[in-house]
């Protein structure tokens, strides 16, 4: 499936590194996909992706997407921000518990409470990707 | 290798009173870090009655990145004249940096390497506007490519485990910000603390956002400390003819997650809260109701409720109850930071366990004055770091 996209003006304000296997993450993301690595030993997720399973300890993973779907957990408004987030402030961040049985955190651009249904969707700054969650459009 | 573990006291402590102390870097006359830490160091060995010659090891937490001498330790061993044959030493561990100096120090003696070692640290950091100093916070927290780029701050991780708990307990923002009343009162008794001026509760509900749905007064100010413990064999503080504390217990947790992992779990049960004082507990052959006085680590208002909870101060999904009823001021059930805690006392973050051990040393030494708690007999000190991914608990007895 392909995420919905929203613009965004200028750089990222925090730029994520990418190495040679994150970058995977990140050029999928880029392509509108959303996706991790799963153990083929005991198939369990991981997220953020890491090249071996936390859980195993096995290095036998292979990528897959992701539904983009889930559940906010909880969420606060950052209104006292670091220096380089100054021009975003306030925003909203927040954990997610996802339909694929996996936890994250990450923005969210609208007032979703608690326990209410997100969809991950495509930030389009002018160099390169990040990834938020809204209320399903 | 192979000697049996000895029994360890604490027999000194003094801290400077937590506040503005950096200067900024454009003024003429500065404040060093290692003149206030030798002048508190001084002050610690005095209270115990010991000499310098008794001091075997030197443990310190590292100090910020603001503060110019490195390799501090070694530093301050020449600054301080103290050959040493047990250790000399900095730790770092976020939150927890100054409770694994103690830790460390407690180790020492009780493995016999020193007779008296010195926990101690200093943590200066107000010479750095809140911004600037944020850019660098925001690192020590969560995943730097995979959570900073969204902004996530230490504190906000905080705030979501107050939106949690509001959700699934009812509690209101109202209950969550008695706490910060409460050790705003509690602080109005510490010569050392930070902010002594009473709050109401109305005054701490009008305070601008700072991270929803807390306010500048749930959340901790920015403060400047040093402090400085003596630690030392239980048969050495019977000889000193003074009252000491005798350590009865320690339980340390680290539940594998850094503020989150992707493994979905009740984030406000603090678990690592809970089995490192499962753990101390049963070392010092205590239940959580036998604690007479608790200082806990907790930079925000909601952090207090969660730890008193998941170290059964209170009950679970209870706690802001429980504050609001006064269970845990002074003269209730349970006082919990008699100092006024992070949020009163003030938060130096490398060296606040060591501040949280000052204020349960003046308690159970009965120096505490007009915030004593009466018949004080166990007292406790945790620290933590992450969002209590890790706890430390120590469980203290007082003795003479």
């Amino acid at each position: 499936m392909t995420l919905p996209v929203v613009e965004r003006k200028g750089a990222r304000p925090w730029p994520p590194r990418a190495s040679a296997f994150t970058k995977t993450f990140w050029d999928n993301l880029n392509a509108g996909r959303f996706t991790t690595v799963r153990c083929a030993d005991c198939r369990r997720l991981t997220f953020p992706p890491k090249p071996f399973c936390p859980h195993c300890w096995s290095k036998n993973v292979a990528w897959v997407e992701l539904s983009g779907r889930g559940k906010l957990y909880s969420r606060t408004t950052v209104h006292a921000a670091p220096a380089a987030f100054a021009a975003e402030t306030p925003y909203g961040v927040c954990i997610v518990d996802a339909e694929d049985g996996f936890r994250f955190a990450t923005a969210v651009l609208d007032d979703t409470p608690p326990d209410r249904p997100v969809e991950v969707v495509l930030l389009r700054y002018d160099d390169g990707p990040l990834f938020a969650v809204r209320s399903p459009r | 290798m192979g000697r049996a573990l000895r029994d360890v006291a604490v027999v000194g402590a003094a801290a400077t009173p937590v506040g503005r102390i950096q200067k900024n870097a454009d003024e003429d006359i500065q404040v060093l870090e290692h003149e206030t830490l030798a002048g508190v160091a001084i002050d610690a060995l005095n209270d115990a009655g010991l000499k310098r010659e008794h001091v075997g090891s030197l443990v310190f937490s590292n100090p910020r990145a603001y503060t110019k001498q490195l390799y501090f330790a070694t530093f301050m061993a020449n600054y301080l004249r103290l050959p040493a044959r047990g250790v000399v030493m900095e730790v770092l561990g976020n939150g927890m940096t100054g409770g694994f100096a103690f830790d460390q120090a407690a180790l020492d003696v009780a493995a016999g390497r020193s007779d008296v070692a010195l926990a101690l640290g200093v943590s200066f950091e107000l010479g750095i506007g809140s911004a600037e100093h944020m850019m660098r916070s925001m690192r020590a927290t969560g995943d730097v490519d995979f959570h900073v780029p969204f902004g996530f701050t230490p504190i906000s991780w905080y705030a979501m485990d107050a939106t949690r708990y509001m959700h699934e307990t009812g509690a209101t923002r109202a209950d969550l910000a008695s706490v910060a009343v409460k050790n705003r009162r509690h602080a109005s008794l510490n010569p050392l603390a930070h902010y002594r001026d009473p709050i109401t509760l109305e005054q701490v509900l009008a305070q601008r956002p700072i991270v929803e749905p807390l306010g500048l007064f749930e959340v901790p100010p920015r403060s400047d400390g040093a402090a400085a413990l003596v630690v030392t064999t239980v048969e050495i503080a019977k000889s000193l003819k003074r009252p000491y504390l005798r350590l009865r217990g320690r339980g340390f947790h680290h539940e594998g997650a850094h503020q989150i992992s992707e493994v979905p779990n009740d984030m406000t049960a603090f678990a690592a809260a809970r089995e490192a004082g499962k753990d101390a507990f049963a070392e010092a052959g205590i239940s959580a109701g036998d604690v007479d006085v608790a200082e806990l680590y907790a930079p925000c208002t909601i952090v207090e409720i969660l730890v008193a909870e998941a170290l059964g101060l209170v009950p679970r999904h209870k706690g802001a109850k429980a504050a609001v009823a006064g269970e845990t001021a002074l003269g209730g059930r349970i006082p919990i930071c008699t100092s006024g805690g992070c949020l009163s006392r003030g938060h130096p973050p490398m060296v606040t366990p060591l501040y949280n051990i000052v204020e349960i040393a003046e308690q159970l030494r009965r120096r505490a004055g007009p915030r004593q708690v009466k018949g004080a007999e166990i007292g406790i000190a945790s620290c933590e770091l992450g969002n209590y991914n890790a706890a430390l608990v120590h469980v203290f007895e007082a003795a003479a």
